[in-house]
């Protein structure tokens, strides 16, 4: 998809098995929403082919897919109640109009708004605007689910029902949905799979867990979760273990890039939660790796402290330190030496 | 004195002198129509309400109080779809110089109303039409098109533009997106702008003046007419008439819109 010179969507094929809950991760100007809008037929590929069951549907109109969506900023019809607004999918797609307030009755009893259909929009809380998108999204029974961030202007707590809420819709319907966000934690927590997208293309295309446990590349391994990356030059590979050191110190991770071969640059991720923390002169007892530090700074997270660590024997490198014991909280402070510590099989290695 | 006293007192007198401006002419109008003498004054000479029963008679006024609603029905029917349009159009999708059509549709406030007034003249007598009531609705409608527009486009630009999305998504084809959507969510500022229109109309004197003959004579300007001769009380009574409906269409904006939307346009 190209706007003027711009290619918002370059290369992007994917398919989807039916009843699955897929979604697109990545930052704002990845592509993902011009994905999603040429999928909803709002914009026309300028290049490849878009299938629904099979069916080339670049030239069907909006309008003639079967596709429900929900919008970021929901676009309910302001002048229609919460039940106008779930009927007007059905109305215009032709529905037996004997049956209308009875599937709207069901759709939203589904969303857990029975009772509440006689509201005008702006009568509801933003949560209930949310399901009543939800259920005009549903009610007709679409091929496929669209959501386009919409719980992005939702308060953390909301957010986090609806989620869970989202999960639970798509599993009882069994319909198959894309859903488009730029939250690596509603992607971890929704989805079936996910697609994380930068640049117009798919970086990765993998089940949550997987996503975030062997990141394809680096930008995989930075957009989800918090990642340290410690720049080097390979020094030898055997499969999937790579060695390579960092200003002389030799370290080692995994990698599933072939293509990495000695003398290469490269660059070792590894997740804040894989690294241990101990004072000074501690000792870290099963960890291939140990590295003396200071600490720059600490944040206190409720559930966590974050620590930056500086490592000058890694040229400086800053890294960050999740510290999960309710028992040493805040056991360190700015200034104190620190030893970090982890393993070479939770460090991976991607090209530079 | 304390500090927020003094300021609520200097307050209070601004109010009252604003309210005393604005509402002085009407009263004056109202008490000068209830008068039981035969010349106009303020306060006026005893009560009566034998010069309404006077502009009940008075077929001329009538005739002339006919014509201008039927002067404000041809603008405001014209003003409905064009205004309607334009208002969506300028609001919603990017239109080619929007800038500058916007500037273009605000000329008519710019252009001294005597200079669109002699404009006009020529152009409806150079066409023959001079005289007739058409020519002074449409004429109404283009010197006051900016406030119909601007009604319409301080409700669409409210508007999400997802909204003609949703209504896709939802299965509905172009034609039914613009009436089952688009079109009741700018209403409000139809009716907004229609009522506007129609007063506007109602009241317009001075380019009325230059389009009617004597055959024709919309009633502002038989008002004026008449004070050139002689002024009666008969022509407060109809002022006061002609007010109540301007007042009358305020009250149905307020029942059927609020009059916020109309105090918010842009």
């Amino acid at each position: 998809m190209v706007f003027g010179n711009v290619h918002a969507v370059r290369a992007a094929s994917f398919d989807l098995p039916r009843g699955r809950f897929l979604t697109i991760l990545g930052p704002s100007g990845s592509g993902k929403t011009t994905l999603l809008r040429m999928i909803a037929g709002f914009d026309r590929p300028t290049g490849g082919e878009i299938f629904i069951n099979g069916e080339p549907v670049n030239a069907v109109p909006p309008h003639r897919r079967a596709i429900g969506m929900v919008f970021q900023k929901l676009a309910l019809f302001p002048h229609m109640t919460a039940a106008e607004n779930v009927a007007f999918p059905l109305k215009m797609r032709r529905h037996d109009a004997r049956l209308i307030p009875q599937k709207v009755e069901r759709y939203l009893d589904l969303v857990r708004l029975g009772g509440y259909g006689g509201r005008r929009i702006n009568e509801l809380s933003g949560g209930q605007q949310q399901r009543v998108a939800i259920a005009r999204a549903l009610v007709f029974e679409p091929d496929l689910l669209l959501l386009d961030e919409p719980l992005a202007a939702l308060d953390r707590k909301l957010r986090e029902e609806m989620q869970l809420e989202f999960r639970r819709i798509q599993k009882e319907l069994g319909v198959t949905t894309i859903n488009v966000t730029h939250d690596q934690r509603e992607a971890l927590v929704v989805s079936d799979e996910i697609i994380v997208m930068d640049g117009g293309t798919i970086q990765q295309k993998a089940r949550p867990v997987d996503a975030y446990r062997a990141p394809s590349n680096a930008f995989v391994a930075n957009f989800i979760g918090v990642t340290n990356f410690i720049a080097g030059r390979v020094t030898e590979v055997a499969a999937p273990r790579v060695a390579f050191e960092a200003n002389g110190v030799p370290l080692a991770g995994l990698s599933a890039d072939a293509a990495l071969v000695a003398g290469m640059p490269c660059a070792g991720a590894l997740r804040a939660e894989q690294v241990r923390i101990a004072a000074g002169n501690g000792r870290l007892d099963g960890l291939e790796t140990v590295v003396d530090g200071h600490v720059v700074d600490c944040i206190f997270e409720g559930e966590r402290v974050v620590y930056e660590i500086r490592v000058p024997a890694l040229a400086d490198t800053l890294m960050r330190v999740f510290d999960h014991d309710p028992e040493s909280h805040l056991q360190f402070g700015p200034g104190d030496a620190v030893r970090l510590g982890w393993n070479a099989r939770d460090m991976h290695v991607f090209q530079k | 004195m304390t500090d927020s006293t003094s300021k609520t007192v200097v307050l209070w007198l601004f109010v009252a002198a604003a309210l005393v401006t604005l509402s002085a002419p009407t009263i004056v109008v109202l008490g000068a129509s209830f008068t039981a003498g035969n010349i106009i004054t303020f306060p006026p000479d005893g009560l009566s309400l034998k010069w309404y029963g006077a502009i009940a008679q008075a077929s001329d006024l009538r005739q002339a109080f006919l014509r201008s609603l039927i002067v404000a029905a041809i603008c405001t029917a014209v003003a409905i779809p064009v205004g309607t349009l334009a208002g969506i159009a300028l609001a919603k999708y990017r239109v080619r110089f929007a800038r500058s059509i916007q500037i273009y549709l605000l000329l008519p406030f710019t252009i001294p109303l005597i200079g669109s007034g002699i404009g006009m003249m020529l152009v409806f007598g150079e066409m023959g039409v001079l005289g007739r009531l058409w020519p002074v609705g449409i004429a109404c409608c283009v010197i006051n098109l900016p406030f119909m527009i601007w009604a319409v486009t301080a409700s669409a630009s409210n508007l999400s533009p997802d909204l003609e999305l949703a209504a896709a998504n939802c299965g509905a084809p172009p034609l039914q997106r613009f009436l089952y959507i688009t079109l009741p969510a700018v209403l409000p500022g139809v009716i907004t702008g229609s009522l506007l229109m129609f007063i506007l109309a109602l009241n317009e004197f001075l380019v009325s003046l230059l389009l009617v003959d004597a055959r024709s004579v919309t009633l502002p300007v038989q008002i004026y007419n008449s004070i050139r001769s002689i002024i009666t009380p008969d022509l407060a009574a109809i002022s006061v008439v002609f007010i109540a409906c301007a007042g009358l269409a305020i009250a149905l904006l307020d029942r059927l819109v609020g009059l916020d939307i109309f105090l918010k346009s842009k």
